[in-house]
């Protein structure tokens, strides 16, 4: 219980990093974010994206365009905000710190 | 083969399987409710619903097939999450709309009011969660209360004030007794920690004083009493205003029943608008009655029926000609009610005299004549030698109520040592001319048998002709010391004043029995003591054979000394089965003698 909960949070923590780093590669679908989240393994079904997205949305991390599609609904594509590069740039160097964290943590344990 | 239905998800269009609709309808409802609690749940369901849209339609393009299928639904469903996957992924983001699934243990119910479910104050529906029956049987005994006893509503008003209203979700499936954990999140401590503290709300809410639970119920009284009216006020509204239809049409037949009844039976009775139009203009006035009136009613009815049944409103053009034709039909009835008044404007006499035989006793026994006096017309039309040979028609007053009353007499001392009958006849009319032709198209049946003066109820009206304020005044001359006797039916029609009752011996009088006055030097007075004659024992035969006057006179010498029947019948004639025995028929059902 308490381990299955540490995951969930440690990936939590990480989720939102992660997302605004695939959006700030440029323009993209939601679908393409999954894509990506899940070659990482770090997300399994999309469903979990959306409430994320919007949120991030609301806060002005994210803005969106409307693009026409082909196959189906009109599809919502994402890009950073200038507030979210600047939250952005904030998280890449927190997380060098905790990278750096964990990795001495580790070191010494074998 | 399987059927399938089509779907709309946000502007695209799919086929879908029954089975599968019903999969991805359950699983949008899931997710609709997951994010209910959420600021952004339109946003981020409608995400949710495009990419499915997206995914099928990807499928269907890829498998070159038509029809979504449950495969393809449990597949997009698969790549979406479950609802169970949202909660952990959300578990520790969001613990504001989940905290409060934790307040009660599943199953467990408590009493709530229910907000979603309520024809008033969610009264009856909160105790049927509460009891886990359908609300139905409640509010029936709710009813069933308020009917019998009146105490349906005192018990309510007081379960609304006391039942808390089930306001957070937690409230709600408490209510229903729903297992909290139903969903499969996890508990955990920071859930906990806020569940305490809502139990700690809920004891506050609780808790509180009486004010402010009634101060509550005022509010959610006129907030239900707002929703009752959009909702079971509609039923009763719509029944009052099919009370109004219905009242509208019944006024539309009993204004035609009305009418036509004047129609076919007109001139048999006083009643307008017959008897002051002239009779070449009668159908006119009818149809201008009927018009004014039916016209309000067909208005109202076509009103109401759009207002409440949005049944199709009347067109502008309709409704201007409607008004129209009721103006127009006002315009004629005026004008002929104008032209009836001038028939009003002059008036004129003329008198004439008849001389009565001296009766040998010289008394004379005033009488209302009970015979129905029937024209050779009437006779005709009710078929009078056909269905009523040998019976009397008797006349009754009470059917002449309506008619002003047309007979008066008057009686004085004789100059000359026989009675005498002066009959002064007047009406009005457009001019004096007129007025005078109107008098004389007129009938009085007076009759004299002996010493029996039969009068005759009404002055009679010739060829159907329009009322003209006919009447006849009968002054009666008898001799001095002559004696007169007078029941009180034939004294309503006497000018003189005369107490008859008074001038019989003993009390309770019926008001056939005769009163004997003795015509003095001063007039009228009561005569007593001497030896008083039942009249109504020696009147049994009459003759009302005036000319063309038909057949009660023939009827009636067979019925002298015989002891006759008596058959009550109605206005309306009907036909009595023939009878051996001379019968005597009473309209109405008053006793004659």
């Amino acid at each position: 219980m308490l381990v299955e909960n540490t995951q969930t949070q440690m990936r939590k923590g990480i989720l939102e990093y992660c997302i605004l780093c695939v959006i700030a590669k440029g323009e993209i679908y939601a679908s393409d974010i999954i894509a990506e989240l899940k070659k990482a393994q770090l997300l399994v079904v999309e469903g979990t994206l959306y409430p994320l997205l919007t949120r991030l949305k609301n806060n002005g991390l994210l803005s969106y365009n409307w693009v026409e599609s082909t196959s189906g609904p009109p599809r919502k594509y994402y890009v950073l905000s200038e507030e979210g590069k600047q939250v952005l740039t904030h998280l890449d160097k927190t997380w060098q710190e905790l990278a750096f964290a964990v990795q001495t943590s580790i070191e010494g344990r074998k | 083969m399987n059927k399938t239905i089509i779907i709309n998800i946000n502007g695209t269009v799919f086929h879908i399987e029954e089975q599968a609709y019903e999969l991805l309808k359950e699983y949008m409802t899931d997710v609709k409710r997951h994010f209910f609690n959420s600021a952004d749940s339109l946003e981020i369901t409608t995400d949710i619903e495009n990419r499915l849209a997206e995914m099928l339609t990807e499928i269907l393009a890829r498998e070159g097939r038509q029809a979504v299928i449950d495969q393809d639904v449990a597949w997009v469903i698969e790549q979406m999450g479950s609802v169970k996957d949202f909660e952990t992924a959300e578990a520790e983001e969001e613990p504001g709309f989940i905290h409060n699934e934790f307040t009660t243990p599943a199953g467990n119910r408590r009493l709530f009011r229910d907000p979603e479910d309520h024809l008033v104050g969610g009264v009856c529906s909160g105790i049927a969660n509460y009891f886990d029956i359908q609300a139905v049987w409640i509010r029936l005994f709710f009813t069933v209360a308020f009917v019998f006893f009146g105490t349906g509503l005192f018990l309510y008003i007081i379960l609304w004030i006391i039942v808390p209203k089930a306001i957070s979700r937690a409230d709600k499936m408490a209510m229903k007794g729903e297992p909290l954990d139903l969903q499969g999140f996890k508990r955990n401590f920071e859930a906990e920690l806020s569940s305490v503290s809502e139990r700690i709300a809920g004891l506050k809410h609780d808790g509180r004083p009486f004010v402010y639970k009634t101060r509550d119920f005022v509010s959610d009284f006129f907030h239900h009493l707002f929703v009752f009216f959009g909702g079971a006020g509609k039923v009763l509204v719509k029944l009052l205003g099919i009370a109004v239809i219905m009242a509208c049409v019944g006024g539309i037949i009993a204004v035609i029943v009305g009418l036509g009844a004047t129609w076919f039976f007109g001139g048999d009775s006083f009643s307008l608008p017959d008897n002051f139009f002239n009779y070449e203009h009668i159908n006119q006035v009818r149809a201008a009655v009927a018009l004014i009136a039916i016209i309000p009613f067909t208005m109202i009815i076509i009103v109401v029926s759009s207002a409440m049944f949005s049944t199709a409103a009347i067109s502008r053009s309709a409704g201007i000609t409607l008004l129209v034709i009721w103006l127009s039909s006002l315009a004629m009835l005026g004008y002929h009610a104008a032209r009836a008044a001038a028939e009003f404007k002059d008036s004129a006499s003329f008198t004439q005299t008849i001389n009565l035989k001296p009766s040998k006793n010289q008394v004379y026994y005033l009488q209302l004549n009970d015979a129905m006096f029937l024209t050779h017309d009437d006779s005709v039309r009710l078929q009078i030698k056909d269905k009523f040979r040998n019976m009397i028609l008797t006349d009754d007053e009470d059917r002449h109520e309506l008619e002003p009353r047309s007979v008066h007499i008057d009686i004085e001392r004789s100059d000359v040592p026989y009675p005498v009958l002066v009959e002064e006849f007047s009406a009005r009319g457009y001019d004096y001319d007129g007025a005078l032709e109107n008098a004389r198209n007129t009938r009085y049946m007076f009759v004299q048998q002996d010493s029996v003066l039969k009068f005759d109820r009404r002055l009679r009206r010739l060829n159907n002709r329009s009322w003209h304020n006919e009447e006849v005044r009968l002054t009666l001359r008898i001799p001095l010391n002559a004696t007169v006797m007078v029941n009180e039916k034939i004294n309503r029609y006497i000018s003189n004043y005369m107490n008859v009752y008074e001038c019989l011996p003993g009390d309770d009088h019926k008001s056939t029995e005769m009163a004997p006055f003795v015509m003095t030097e001063d007039g009228l007075k009561c005569k007593v003591g001497e030896g008083i004659v039942d009249a109504t024992n020696t009147i049994d035969s009459m003759d009302t054979n005036h000319d063309g006057g038909v057949d009660a006179s023939e009827i009636l010498k067979s019925t002298v000394g015989a002891k006759a029947d008596t058959i009550y019948i109605d206005d309306t004639i009907q036909t009595p089965k023939p009878a051996k025995k001379p019968v005597v028929i009473h309209r109405r059902h008053r006793m004659v003698n």
